[in-house]
């Protein structure tokens, strides 16, 4: 039976073309059920395939087993690894190959801006890693600030890029506007630094760059020298933040409002700090003598421009102010005034008038030079609330007497006082008050307050005293 | 091929089947089937397709279809051969007992 095997398969074997029919039939229906599926199970394996490897824009198509592959390779081995493992996936018959690698940047830029919305880093970047933990440091440098992603791979980058990035990142903090980009290995940078002092500590910061990397251009701005001062009436409070030069500043600072102004609160925020422009001193006394004008109002100074927004209390006063009637402001000083008219009071009557003059007076004295009939500059304010206050009693005369302690001779005293309460006399009329309401008279020193033995009586009894008639 | 194999062993199954049933039909039928010549035309046209599909030379959907056909062709001939030789064998043993039965 065996001799007859073969020649009986080849003689049956034209007898199953029959059988192609159904076959075909198979096939066809194979077909249509099988491609879809097949497609969907390569390219699926595929991607796991290439899931893992560093490619940028990595994208697998599969035509029934022909799997095609297009992606930009960091380097020749990773494209050629990123081959071989979609070749590696089983039922795989060819990989078309659409890899490439990344362009070559020349030179290799990579940027970082901040403006006041966001951070954007943008640029070039070498690996997806790179960029992962570049956005990292600034999203941990810059907690709740966002943080916006232009960065491109391409190959290129100058060793130690990443160092180099790092270090430029962590200045952003420092930074309120930053223009930063790294061309190779020179660094330009421009912006404005946060704080006095912002700028210096960069560059401070900037000798650690890596080998490799310079500073081509810098040109971060110092931010402005501001002081600024807000006087608040309802709570009573003046707030001072800001920058002064130093210690000795400072408290000459607060001393001044202490004489200028009649107890507010102080809330100080002032910090010392280098960088003042000459003359901040000087700006500052005259500025906080203005200020003390005001009702309610803030100075704001910003290197040599000195800003005063408020209302004042009576119309000339207004007018003195926006002309600048505090003084000259050091050379090479602006002056600026944005200055409302608070609105009037009501009128009240004399009893309750010479309630207000009493309290108003009892906080603070109309200072003079000493032994002079000259008022002091640091009484503008306390005259002008005088002011209002007489503007709000438009029916009643009054008495401006002037007072001295028992030092000196009594016709000198008396010639001084009367003086003095003519030199406030004077001041009231000049702001429009009409001079037939008012007398000035000097008492000398017959009408003490308190004894004349102590220092502290005798300050008491140096006085100018608003009597109603 | 081994992944082709688990995907669609159902469809392979059937060709197989198919094969192994033409196969032990084809044993006992009178016709001659196909001429000489044109099983040699459908030979030559085999082996042209197993060469393309041995070259790659078809493209994606039409190259994966060609590979089905031709692995399913292979098992329906397998199937073809396995029943035309089981189908060779009953009927010879039934041939000899009866040969050994009639010469008793």
């Amino acid at each position: 039976m065996p001799d007859h095997a073969t020649p009986g398969i080849f003689k049956w074997g034209r007898r199953w073309a029959p059988g192609l029919i159904p076959l075909v039939m198979i096939w066809a229906l194979a077909g249509w059920n099988t491609t879809l599926p097949l497609e969907t199970n390569l390219s699926a394996q595929g991607r796991a395939a290439i899931k893992d490897m560093v490619l940028d824009g990595a994208s697998v198509t599969v035509e029934g087993r022909d799997l095609r592959l297009s992606a930009n390779a960091f380097s020749e081995q990773g494209r050629l690894s990123a081959l071989a493992a979609a070749e590696a996936v089983p039922g795989v018959r060819r990989v078309n190959d659409a890899t490439g690698l990344l362009p070559e940047a020349k030179p290799f830029v990579w940027t970082a801006n901040r403006d006041v919305v966001r951070v954007t880093l943008g640029g070039n970047t070498p690996l997806p890693a790179v960029k992962t933990r570049l956005m990292e440091a600034a999203r941990a440098d810059l907690p709740g600030v966002e943080i916006s992603d232009r960065m491109t791979f391409a190959r290129g980058a100058p060793p130690r890029f990443e160092a180099a990035a790092m270090l430029l990142i962590d200045q952003i903090v420092r930074l309120k506007d930053a223009q930063i980009s790294m061309s190779d290995g020179s660094i330009k940078l421009a912006g404005t630094a946060r704080e006095i002092g912002g700028r210096e500590a960069i560059l401070a910061a900037l000798r650690n760059l890596p080998e490799g990397f310079s500073i081509a251009e810098n040109a971060i701005q110092a931010p402005p020298y501001i002081f600024q001062v807000n006087k608040d009436p309802v709570a009573a409070t003046l707030t001072l933040s800001g920058y002064v030069p130093d210690n000795t500043v400072h408290a000459s600072v607060i001393a001044a409002i202490g004489r200028k102004f009649s107890g507010e609160k102080i809330v100080d925020n002032l910090k010392a700090s280098v960088g003042a422009p000459q003359g901040f001193a000087a700006a500052v006394t005259t500025a906080l003598g203005t200020l003390s004008r005001l009702s309610t109002g803030s100075l704001v100074i910003s290197d040599r421009e000195v800003k005063l927004s408020g209302d004042a209390l009576y119309d000339v006063a207004a007018n003195q102010i926006r002309e600048g009637a505090g003084g000259p402001l050091p050379q090479g000083w602006n002056y600026k005034a944005e200055i409302a008219l608070k609105p009037a009071a009501s009128s009240v009557d004399s009893t309750i008038c010479q309630q207000l003059f009493s309290e108003l007076l009892g906080k603070e004295r109309i200072r003079f030079e000493s032994g002079k009939a000259d008022i002091s500059p640091d009484s503008v304010g306390l005259l002008d609330r005088l002011i209002a206050t007489t503007l709000r009693c438009p029916t009643t005369n009054i008495e401006i007497g002037g007072h001295t302690d028992t030092d000196g001779d009594a016709t000198g005293n008396n010639a001084l006082s009367q003086k003095r309460a003519e030199a406030v006399l004077n001041y009231l009329t000049r702001a429009g008050l009409s001079s037939e309401r008012l007398t000035a008279v000097g008492y000398g020193s017959t009408q003490p307050l308190a004894s004349n033995d102590t220092a502290e009586g005798k300050a008491q009894n140096r006085r100018i005293d608003f009597v109603v008639r | 091929m081994m992944t082709l194999v688990m995907l669609h062993w159902g469809w392979l199954l059937a060709a197989a089947l198919l094969g192994l049933i033409v196969g032990w039909i084809s044993v006992a039928r009178r016709s001659e089937g196909l001429s000489v010549w044109t099983t040699r035309w459908v030979l030559a046209l085999v082996a042209l397709l197993v060469a393309i599909a041995i070259a790659r030379l078809l493209p994606g959907r039409l190259g994966y279809w060609l590979d089905l056909g031709l692995i399913l062709a292979l098992l329906y001939i397998a199937g073809c051969v396995a029943g035309s030789w089981l189908r060779e064998r009953v009927i010879a043993r039934a041939a000899a007992r009866a040969a050994s039965g009639h010469g008793a």
